[in-house]
């Protein structure tokens, strides 16, 4: 990918050397001495080369972004990049590739350094950044440049591809035992009779023997009465079903929220507990949903599995808090039988739903985070 | 990363390489030998097994230490013309302590700046050329650490980004390296080391000058060596030069080189004035005759002076090759009355003092061969022709220092002189006067070479008391000195009797190579006499200094390195004739060569095209309408060129796009013919922002393309599937399949289009 602009930057290092090169001229002309000429004469050409040698070196330079995984905030987005040289015998040497007009989400963790791309070769660098807030970022550009071969000057090739990253909302380990409480051994459970034979422990039904059956499952009571082999077979298990419902029906600004308190961060916060709830359910093997209600936000059934949890946090992610609320907006009643997780940025509010459920509240994140000593993290 | 790790020992030798050079512009030899050694203890203790530092608090506090040093050495001594030395000094302790510092990448600039900053000055103490050439190895070297130490500086930067952010720890860095990184390194190193050098060249010799160089010679170096002053308040220890200068071919009359029984004077500079102020000897610049003259460049004799009489029987020939000093002094035997050289040079004679000096109008080296016609004894008739009216002789001769003379007088009575003409004779008598001045100056030289004094070049004893002339406190305290204050004592001693006389600086041959039958000429071969009038147009040299202790001089330090000095010598010649004494006049010889010979150049060519074109509108008879066919003819080339260079252009581009080169280059173009197609269509998706990495195969990017853009997939999978016939199944194109193509391609344009 050809680079859009090209810049050449005087740094620090070129400026000392400027003085340098002035008091080594000064000197020349005050004493006549051709010695120090042709030192001042060797450091004003260095200083050519070294515009020369940067700019062939990056000449011929082709760089291009693949595109960054989603990312998710507590947690580092590698950005990888591929160098190549199309020069035929111009190597080039001390690349650096750097994101440009970062936004405020995401801040450089580690640049990515290109030791050498020789004529021909195709390499690739990563670089690190970190996200810090949920959502959809842009990044406009990145850059390549090198200070080779003296750090006199720098020589930028600027690559005006926009790409955007998405940022899931971090993750908090929770702990373990929450939703064990709150779904399976529980009033409201969540369990439900499977409809598939499985595994599990429960009665489903009884059929004709087969060879290779267990002893274990044969039906001895409908031996004994019809002196025909049958076997018990037992209903698949089912996991526990967990519906997140995050409540942002109201607006920012109208939370009831006590004095110090930014409310946008409480939303957030409700955000990430609705986020390491189903991160923990994901871990526990049970089945989650997510409803948003106040946002044009479309529900997501009951699943489980890694491309739902990606899918979940994706929606997460992607909320935008700034959209206009729908202050009515409530849970419908559905035949889904499923633990329901209200998560509320400010106070409970037992109106949002006909059915009951448990209730969270922003404020909680800390008191449910797993302790650091039980292995959350910071 | 064998790369990365080459920067330690690189910065280290040429930390090494800085204190060597600045010991050897300040030629102290416990300098080089302690301040090496003591880096290269640093290299075993910091490098070592054990890899150990010193600690910021003591480096610093040493630093504080030689700082304090330094203060009160040049508090105490307040002797600020050697403020250079003492700078130099200071930095390269700083430079030692700072080795034994920890190696961090702002360690390592600031010792890099350290040895860059001991560098210069050297460079203001000497221009010598052992200190020049390992400045240029410095040079050279400082240019492949300073890019060695941009990547280890990038790497430590890349590798410092990647700090521990709370539990957040960032993957290692991966070094991404090419292929061959080493050897490229080091082509890119060697090309700019050799671009800088050329430029450095071309810096150099276009750098505006407003004067004369200083010819090589720093005022405060105490080497043997010829000079046009004498200057005889410098009491230091004159160490006693080997360094072989030119060599003198002496021929007598028949053409035959032999050796002659008394050394040979050879004049370069006339002193006549001495400031008793200054205690200094000069040369009085009052001749206004002098004649300038251009010698021919066949090697042939021009006569120095008109009318000179027949010279034939008794004319010596003294053949001069320069071997390493760069002077636009000519040295002659007394006297020259004509001069050759091997090229044609511009040179001025003054016929009061009988010098030849080149005035440089032609040449920035200075003579590499000359020969000089001389008269050992010339006759008046010679003398007369070559000097007229100039010089005349005077009556009322002195010297300005007071208290001379009676201590002339006394000497005048130890070297008991008999039988001498009284003034009263003199004066009856003019002519009796020249005999007088010669029996005095022999026998007061022969009465200073009688033992009373004693020759040595060692004057740091030879102190002088305020206001005490060093004439003076030679010839009645002291007694002991070199050459200059012997021939100063002649002539002031000679003059306060009232005898005209002169000091003469130069060379005195001793040294005989009997296989090569010359005479060789050193640094200490440098020599001051005198020079008495002896006549209307005459002048003799006397030589108080003792014979013996010139062949002593000669024959100290005699070595087998001597065999080989003239290699060195030779390149150090170059040096300082190139080099050191490039000045203005030299620049605008370069200048005016140049200009002349482009001009030259230009006409000549020119000519010749107008010469071969006429010829051809001869041989076609082609009349008026020449211009025009050769006007078409012109373009036409032109045009093919153009084509030529576009189509290779393209086909090497084709190449490499279509991964075709590794194939042999026959094969390679055959099939860049028929795949051209493939690389259009990789420029328009790259247009169109969906580039085609290196690595990934053009199927791949099949479906990258179909991703974005359906219709531009299907397009580009069937170009894709007619690359792979011709580039694997050996397929090719007919003229339908261009067709096809082409169509494929506007399809594919199309797509990519509509897709925006």
């Amino acid at each position: 990918m050809h680079a859009s602009r090209r810049r050449t930057n005087f740094g620090s290092v070129g400026f000392v050397y400027c003085v340098a090169v002035v008091v080594v001229a000064l000197a020349s002309v005050n004493r006549p001495n051709n010695l120090l000429v042709w030192i001042f004469a060797a450091m004003l050409v260095a200083l050519l080369v070294s515009g020369v040698v940067s700019g062939a070196m990056l000449l011929r330079l082709r760089a291009h972004r693949i595109e960054p995984r989603r990312a998710r905030v507590g947690e580092l987005l590698v950005i990888r990049y591929t160098l190549e040289n199309t020069a035929r015998f111009m190597p080039a040497f001390d690349l650096h590739v750097e994101e440009r007009g970062l936004p405020l989400g995401l801040v450089a963790a580690g640049e990515a350094w290109v030791l050498h791309c020789g004529p021909g070769d195709t390499v690739h660098a990563e670089a690190v950044l970190r996200p810090s807030r949920r959502g959809l970022h842009r990044l406009p550009s990145f850059e390549v440049w090198s200070s080779f071969p003296f750090g006199l000057l720098r020589k930028r090739l600027i690559f005006e591809r926009p790409s955007d990253v998405l940022v899931e909302p971090e993750v908090v380990p929770l702990l373990p035992t929450l939703l064990a409480r709150v779904a399976r051994g529980g009033l409201m459970g969540g369990v439900r009779a499977s409809v598939e034979v499985g595994g599990g422990e429960d009665f489903f039904g009884v059929r004709e023997y087969r060879s290779g059956d267990s002893v274990r499952n044969i039906a001895w009571k409908r031996l004994a009465g019809t002196d025909q082999l049958a076997t018990i077979e037992r209903s698949r298990a089912v996991p526990p079903r967990v519906r997140v419902v995050l409540d942002l029906r109201r607006a920012t600004d109208a939370l009831r929220v006590t004095g110090g308190v930014d409310p946008r961060t409480l939303e957030e916060d409700a955000i990430t507990l609705a986020a390491s709830l189903m991160a923990l359910a994901d871990r526990q093997g049970d089945e989650f949903g997510l409803t948003v209600l106040g946002l044009e936000v479309a529900a997501i059934p009951l699943r489980r599995g890694h491309f739902h949890r990606a899918k979940v946090l994706a929606a997460l992610a992607a909320i935008d808090l700034d959209q206009p609320r729908d202050a009515s907006a409530s849970l419908r009643d559905s035949a889904e039988r499923a633990t329901i997780l209200f998560v509320h940025p400010d106070r409970a509010d037992t109106t949002v739903a006909p059915s009951v459920g448990w209730n969270f509240t922003a404020s909680q994140l800390a008191t449910l985070r797993l302790p650091l000593e039980r292995g959350g993290n910071a | 990363m064998t790369l990365l790790r080459q920067h330690r020992i690189a910065a280290f030798l040429l930390v090494l390489l800085s204190i060597a050079a600045f010991a050897t512009s300040q030629k102290d030899l416990v300098l080089l030998v302690s301040g090496g050694a003591f880096a290269v203890l640093s290299w075993y203790v910091t490098e070592g097994p054990r890899g150990r530092t010193l600690p910021a608090l003591v480096s610093n506090s040493l630093i504080l230490v030689l700082l304090a040093w330094t203060l009160v050495s040049v508090l105490s001594e307040l002797d600020l013309t050697d403020s250079t030395a003492v700078l130099g000094r200071f930095l390269l302790w700083l430079l030692v302590i700072k080795l034994f510092s920890a190696r961090t990448v702002y360690e390592d600039r600031q010792r890099l700046t350290l040895a860059m900053m001991l560098v210069v000055c050297g460079c203001l103490e000497t221009v010598e050329f052992i200190f020049a050439a390992l400045v240029f190895l410095f040079l050279a070297l400082s240019i492949w650490t300073a890019m060695l130490w941009r990547l280890q500086a990038s790497y430590e930067a890349a590798r410092a980004s990647r700090r521990r952010d709370g539990a957040l720890l960032p993957p290692p860095l991966e070094v991404s390296v090419g292929r061959r990184v080493l050897p490229q390194f080091r082509r890119v190193a060697v090309a700019s080391i050799l671009a800088i050098f050329v430029g450095s060249v071309l810096g150099f010799t276009l750098f505006p000058r407003f004067g004369e160089s200083r010819g090589g010679r720093t005022d405060s170096e105490s080497v043997s060596g010829f000079s046009d002053r004498v200057d005889l308040l410098t009491n230091e220890r004159i160490n006693e030069s080997r360094r072989e200068l030119f060599t003198l071919r002496w021929l007598d009359p028949a053409g035959e080189a032999l050796r002659s029984n008394r050394p040979i004077y050879l004049r370069g500079a006339v002193l006549d004035r001495y400031d008793p102020v200054t205690h200094r000897w000069e040369a009085l610049r009052t001749s206004n005759a002098i004649r300038a003259m251009r010698t021919p460049r066949d090697s042939k004799f021009v006569a120095l002076g008109p009318g000179i009489p027949d010279t034939t029987g008794g004319v010596w020939t003294a053949e001069i090759t320069m071997r390493s000093l760069a002077t636009s002094v000519l040295f002659t035997v007394y006297a020259p009355f004509a001069v050759a050289t091997d090229e044609s040079y511009s040179v001025a004679f003054d016929p009061a003092t009988l010098l030849l000096r080149d005035v440089g109008t032609d040449h920035v080296g200075r003579y590499w061969w000359y020969a000089l016609r001389v008269q050992p004894q010339p006759s008046p008739q010679m003398m007369e022709s070559l000097q007229g009216s100039i010089d005349p002789p005077r009556s009322n001769v002195s010297f300005p220092v007071a208290g001379l003379e009676p201590i002339a007088r006394g000497i005048l009575k130890e070297a008991s002189l008999a039988g001498l003409p009284t003034a009263q004779d003199v004066r009856d008598d003019p002519s009796l006067r020249w005999m007088r001045n010669r029996e005095t100056a022999r026998a007061i030289a022969g009465w200073m070479r009688g033992g009373r004094f004693q020759y040595t070049t060692d004057l740091t004893e030879f102190r002088v008391e305020r206001d005490e002339d060093p004439i003076l406190a030679f010839l009645e305290r002291h007694r002991f000195g070199h050459c200059e204050y012997f021939a100063s004592g002649l002539v002031a001693v000679l003059r306060t009797l009232g005898i005209e006389s002169r000091l003469v600086t130069g060379f005195v041959a001793i040294e005989y190579d009997d296989a090569l039958e010359q005479y060789i000429l050193r640094e200490s071969n440098a020599h001051a006499w005198a020079e008495v009038r002896t006549g209307d147009h005459q002048w003799t040299a006397f030589d108080p200094t003792p014979e013996e202790s010139l062949v002593q001089i000669s024959e100290r330090n005699r070595s087998f390195v001597d065999r080989f000095r003239w290699i060195y010598d030779r390149v150090e010649f170059l040096w300082n004739s190139r080099v050191v004494a490039y000045d203005s006049a030299a620049q605008a010889t370069i200048a005016d060569r140049v200009q002349s010979e482009w001009r030259t150049a230009a006409r000549s060519g020119y000519d010749a095209f107008r010469a071969e074109m006429r010829a051809l509108v001869e041989r076609f008879s082609l009349g008026r309408a020449a211009l025009f066919w050769f006007g078409a003819i012109g373009l036409a080339i032109i045009a093919a060129f153009a084509a030529w260079f576009v189509a290779r252009r393209h086909s090497l581009q084709t190449q490499r796009r279509a991964g075709l080169s590794s194939l042999p280059p026959q094969e390679a173009r055959m099939i860049a013919r028929d795949v051209a197609f493939f690389a259009d269509a990789l420029d328009l998706l790259e247009r169109a922002g969906i580039p085609k990495p290196a690595p990934r195969t053009p199927r791949e990017h099949v479906q990258t393309v179909a991703n974005r853009a359906h219709a531009a997939g299907v397009a580009f999978e069937r170009l894709v599937e007619r690359f792979y016939q011709v580039r694997y199944g050996g397929h090719r194109q007919s003229n339908s399949d261009r067709e096809e193509t082409r169509d494929a391609l506007d399809r594919l344009k199309s797509a990519l289009l509509s897709g925006r």
